[in-house]
Order: structure tokens, then sequence, then C-alpha cells
């Protein structure tokens, strides 16, 4: 009661000051609740950008990124959420962690709903309903085999589409004294991307297999494309095409080795070249070439589509200028403003984008797998990537014989079961 | 007892203290080690023996850690004795000159933080190249210059060594100060009684550092059944699952959020630090009686 006095008699007295401004239009201030490292610069050059064209202003709130969903929950369960909500697209977390089908607006019918990628998208999308717009460039990171195009020239050899013309292409180059591929398993994390993200090959080999696997109802432990991945693997570090010390290795060598043509392949994200051109100004970006990884015969664009999107809370006061924001920012000049601007973007996730920043190589990747794209296996299926460490472990232990791959796969299916239960999972009741 | 000039509710404050941040919460970790608790979810349900049955099954590889934690332990306890004792012989009789220098030098890998001893020795261990290969290579023992780390046959011996070198300094500046406890005329006695060195260092000197020996012997079981940082900083557990011990693998656990599970893992270690500590204590008793 107090304090409203003490309000009312603040209000009174700034009033008594002189006359506000164009108190009959005030001023839309748009409330955006997002974790650290989701707001890039660009994204912030874009909200000014609208405030110089609208006047409506973007408060952006960036909350530390261990605390962002326990902040914006206890907001979200208090009725007290802000007007745009930051969250990682993903089937799982907006349901869970936002869920959207009580606290968001379905926008499955604005302009630029039709224009997002239909993989992004679906991220994005639960019961048919579209209800975030995901502004992160999802589709640049794609994970595949760099090759130095030199060595490959030099020794004869084509980029090879299956596993045996991988192995030939490999022996042909560990012969003449290269070594074939770089694998940093030291780290920890680099040798599970040649199991999970050719996921969708998986998904072929068995269609269904990810939403069987999420309701329990398969088992990686058995399955034989799985099977044939691992074992291809284990062949190659045993063939020595790792190098003799893949354990010890790191990915940060990876740039110069691969540059030098020390080694002639590694698996990296897409736009490596760029990366490799900037840690090494003198390097030839051109000179990188890439290629799908061909483990278990893969020919299928691996994509990772969640990102983080923004989605509008349905009890905000200013539903239509959020939606007014989205619409601006989905036009190709914003789009091309945001590539242009963030460095370490490449294209963004509308059909609408004119100029990506891919090499001609990437872009022809790109192209040619246009029609032929999947979800990589740690989005697609539940509790793959909170063990992505544990995988990489099994993985290692595989290759020093100390597991079989069948084994790995049990174990990958026995933490999955752990995990579910320990979410209360009602698949594994 | 009855000499106590203060009356006991002078302790109470102390007791309070101690049972609410040391008793209540390890009792209170023992419950836990029956519950299926994890942060993905609000309830806490108790689910009997389960965690300890999932520990001691044949098909988990818990068996396997506790034998790498054994093995860690009674390697580091014999290694770094061993080396103590000898490098404080040489320092309190051997060495003429210098023997400060000396001292400070063997104690020093003891101040250093056990993360940077470690980042240190990944490069020096590193197959290809680490000194230690480059230099095995130069004078001609390509054969010697193994995969230190990345072998899991050998990794956990090389843990165990790089622990043995960052530890040996402190035990041989606690037997160092035990020998200096050692009255000269018991030496000056035997020689007279024409003891030669072997029987003056088995007749005296040993049975008079036994107290010391049991201190460092308490503080290596102990150090070495509660591993953690050395392993988890040098291999992660690695190559695999061939260097996990106890304490990375509760740690592991913890991270996957598997926190019932984890404390169930930390009662065990419990367990065991209870057992060795009660029989290394004994063993202390003994030798003080016998004195």
């Amino acid at each position: 009661m107090k304090l409203n006095v003490l309000a009312g008699g603040l209000l009174a007295a700034i009033a008594a000051l002189g006359p506000l401004p164009t108190l009959a239009q005030d001023p839309v201030t748009l409330t955006y609740l997002t974790s650290q490292g989701w707001a890039l610069d660009a994204h912030l050059a874009l909200a000014e950008k609208f405030k110089e064209q609208t006047g409506i202003t973007i408060d952006t709130q960036v909350i530390p990124a261990d605390q962002y969903y326990t902040v914006l929950k206890t907001k979200l369960n208090s009725g007290e959420g802000p007007d745009i909500i930051g969250g990682q697209s993903g089937v799982n977390t907006i349901t869970v962690d936002i869920n959207v089908e009580k606290n968001a607006v379905d926008l499955s019918g604005e302009p630029w709903a039709k224009l997002v990628d239909p993989l992004v998208a679906a991220q994005a999308t639960v019961n048919g309903k579209l209800y975030g717009l995901t502004y992160w460039d999802t589709l640049g990171l794609v994970w595949v085999v760099n090759y130095n195009k030199k060595v490959f020239a030099d020794n004869g050899i084509s980029v090879p589409s299956t596993y045996e013309e991988l192995k030939a292409a490999a022996q042909k180059l560990k012969d003449a004294g290269i070594q074939p591929i770089f694998e940093p398993i030291a780290d920890g994390w680099h040798h599970t991307l040649w199991f999970n993200e050719v996921g969708p090959i998986y998904e072929e080999a068995t269609p269904g297999l990810a939403d069987a696997l999420n309701a329990n109802k398969a088992d990686f432990a058995g399955n034989e494309k799985m099977l044939s991945n691992l074992r291809e693997l284990k062949e190659m570090y045993d063939s020595g095409f790792f190098g003799d010390n893949a354990l010890a290795d790191t990915f940060a060598e990876a740039p110069a080795k691969l540059a030098s043509g020390e080694v002639a392949m590694v698996v990296a994200p897409l736009a490596y070249s760029a990366t490799v051109h900037s840690e090494l100004p003198d390097s030839d970006p051109n000179n990188i070439g890439v290629f799908l990884m061909p483990i278990a015969d893969n020919n299928i664009l691996n994509v990772n589509p969640g990102g983080p999107t923004m989605f509008i809370y349905n009890k905000s006061p200013h539903i239509a200028e959020v939606k007014q924001y989205f619409d601006w920012l989905t036009q190709p000049e914003q789009l091309q403003f945001f590539i242009d601007s963030a460095p370490q973007v490449l294209t963004l996730p509308f059909s609408t984008v004119q100029r990506t920043k891919f090499t001609a190589d990437e872009q022809a990747l790109m192209d040619k797998y246009k029609e032929r794209r999947g979800i990589v296996y740690q989005t697609a299926v539940s509790y793959v990537t909170s063990q992505w460490m544990e995988i990489g472990k099994d993985i290692t232990a595989m290759f020093t014989d100390a597991m079989t791959p069948e084994q790995v796969l049990e174990s990958i299916d026995k933490r999955r079961g752990e995990l579910a239960k320990a979410a209360k999972d009602p698949a594994w009741k | 007892m009855k000499a106590s000039r203060y009356p006991i509710y002078f302790a109470l404050p102390a007791v309070a203290l101690y049972l609410a941040f040391f008793i209540i919460p390890s009792l209170a970790g023992i419950a836990f080690a029956f519950t299926d608790w994890s942060p993905y979810s609000d309830q806490v349900n108790f689910i009997g023996w389960d965690n300890f049955a999932k520990i001691f099954s044949p098909n988990e590889r818990y068996l396997v850690y506790i034998k790498n934690t054994l093995v860690f332990t009674v390697a580091t306890v014999v290694l770094k004795t061993i080396f103590a004792l000898g490098l404080a012989l040489l320092l309190n009789e051997g060495v003429k000159r210098l023997v400060n220098f000396y001292r400070v030098m063997i104690y020093l890998p003891a101040i250093l933080p056990t993360l940077i001893v470690a980042l240190i020795f990944r490069s020096i261990l590193h197959p290809s190249s680490g000194i230690l290969n480059r230099f095995l290579r130069a004078v001609g023992l390509e054969e010697f210059a193994l995969k230190w780390l990345t072998d899991p046959n050998i990794a956990l011996f090389s843990v165990v060594a790089v622990d043995t070198w960052k530890g040996v300094g402190y035990i041989m500046v606690i037997l160092l100060a035990g020998l200096q406890t050692i009255p000269r005329d018991y030496y000056e006695a035997a020689q007279i009684d024409g003891a030669n060195a072997w029987d003056r260092f088995r007749y005296v000197t040993l049975p008079m550092l036994t107290p010391a020996l049991v201190v460092v012997s308490v503080l290596n079981v102990l150090y070495g059944l509660r591993v953690f940082d050395i392993v988890y900083a040098l291999t992660n557990g690695g190559p695999g699952y061939a260097t996990e011990v106890i304490a990375t693998d509760i740690f592991k656990a913890f991270s996957l959020g598997q926190y019932g599970l984890g404390t169930a893992v930390s009662t065990i270690l419990f367990i065991m630090l209870v057992i060795a500590g009660y029989f290394v204590i004994r063993l202390l008793e003994r030798g003080r009686t016998q004195d």
C-alpha cells in the first residue's frame, strides 16, 4: 500500500515537472529474454536498425547459460514471461523447457513461415504448428570430410563416395607416406562424429528408427548399419589410417596439418576452409574441398537443424508488434545484413537468402544434396547428446580392443535407459 | 579426563558445527545412495539396494575401476615410500654439500598444482612430439619409446609414475624429519658392536622410523584411494576406460545426472577409506605400545 502511495506521489511529481511528450502513443518496448551466446552482435545491430525504422525498442536481456532455463521457467510459471522467449529449437526442448503449446503463439500463418527450411522448421513445430523463428546459421555447421585438394590430385585420388573407395584412397595415401585421416581422439568428442553424424543413413536403412528409438520400441544394439559403421571405424583405426598417435592428437592441431598436406583429410565443419584460412593466412581456402563422410556408405547430407530460436509469449500485450518484428527480420535485406555482418555465420535457413558465404565447393555440396538431407542422430534421438563423451570412450575402448562394436551399441542403449528412467520418460515406464 | 579444567558444554559449539557440516551431510549422503535421485525429476524415490547391486554386477565396469584404484594405491604407496626413504637417507647422511638445495628441489613438485604437472607430463609423454620419446629415439632406444598415456596396457603405470614423481618429495620430508629424531648414539653403539651399514639400517633406522613410516602409509593409502585430479588431467580415465578410478567414475556419474548412483559409489569409497584408515591406525597404535 505504502509503495503504491509512494509510486503515485512520484508519478505526480514527474507529471508536475512538465507535460510528457507523445503520451498518446507510448513507444513500445519488447522484452527479449535470451541466453548467453544466443544473441550475436549482428542480432543486436538488427534490433537497433528496427528501432530506427519503427520506434519499437527491443530490450535484449541476456541470462548466463547455466541458469537460463531456470530463470525462464520461473518467469513463465509466474505469468510474467518476456514478450519474446529465446530457446533452443528441438522438439524435446520446446515441449519440456518452454512448453510452447501452453506458452507460445502459433506462428504457422505468418508470411515467413513458408520460407523456413523444412528441417529447421520441424524443430520448432509441435503437432503441426510452427511456434518459433530460428534466426541462426543451423545449416553452416554440417560436419563433413575436409580434404587437401592438392594432396588428392598429386596422388591421383578422386573424391570417395563409398567406404570401399575411402579405404582404397586412404591406403594409397598411406603407401605414399601421407597420413590419410587426422582423427583427434584425445579430445574425446571428435571421433564420435563419425558415428552420430551419419544418423540419416541409419534412418534410411530402417525407416522410422529414430521415432522407434525415442518410443523405446527399438535399440541401437544389433542394428546392422550401425555395426558396419563401427566395424569400418575400427578397421580404419587398425589399418593406421588415423596415424600412429590418434589417441594423443587434438583437433586444434588440425588446421596446420591439413593446410600443409601432412594429413589429407579431417572431419570438420562445412566451412572449415575459412577457419583454416583465418588461422593460417598464407593457406589457400580454395585448396580445401569437402565431401560427405562415406562411412557406412553414407550419402545423405547430415543436418543438425536445432539452434537458438525466438518464440512469442502468448500473454504478451505486444503480440502484434513482435509479429511485425519477425516479419521485418525475415525480409531478404535483413537476412543478408545478418549473414554479411556476423563472421561466424555463412547462411540462414530461409529460401529467400540471396548470397551465402560458402566457397564454391561448399556451395556445390549444399546444392548437390538439396533434396537428400537428414537429421543427425544426436538431435533426432533423445539421450544421445548427453552421453556424447561416453560414446567417445566406448569407441576408444573399441579401438584398443577393450570392447567390441556390439558392446559399444549395448552400452549406448544402457545409458539411454538410465538417462530416460532418471528423467521419468513415460516411454521407459 | 578427571583433570579436565573445562566443563563439557564448552565443546558444544564445536560438536554442533561438526554435526551440522560433517556428520549429518555424510549420513544424508549415505541415505541418498539408496534412492534414484537425479536432476531430471523433483521426486526422490527409495529404491533399496539397486544402486549397489548395479555397482557389483559383473556386467558393469565398476569392479575394474575398484581394481584400478587398488593397483594405483598399492603401487604409489610402495614406490613413494621406497624412493622417499632412499632420498631421505641420502640427504640425511650421504650428501654433504648443498643439502638444502636438494631438499627444495625434491620437494618442489609437491607444491606445483596437479593440473599443471599433468599438462607438462602430457606433453613430455606425447608419443611423437614428447621429449621423453624424442630422447629415447635419439639415443637409439627406439623400442622403449612407448605410447605412455595412450596404450591401455601401460597408461595406468604412467599415471602412477607421474604421481610418484609429484608426491615423493612430500613423503621424503616427513621421513627426513623422522630420521633426524634418531639419536646418533644408537648408530655408534651398533658400530662398536660390529654392525655393518645394512645391519644399522635394518636394526636401528627401520625400527626407529616405524612411526613416520606408518604416518606416510596412512597418508598415501588415503590419498591413493581418493585419487582424482592426476588421473582426470592426464588421461581422463582413458584410453577407453583403462585408467578409470573410483573418484573419476563418481564425477562421471554426477555429470550424467545419476546423483543416486554417484552417492552409492562414494559410499563404497567411504567404506573403503574407513576400513583402510582403521587398520592403518591399529598398526600405528601397535607400533606405539611396542615402543
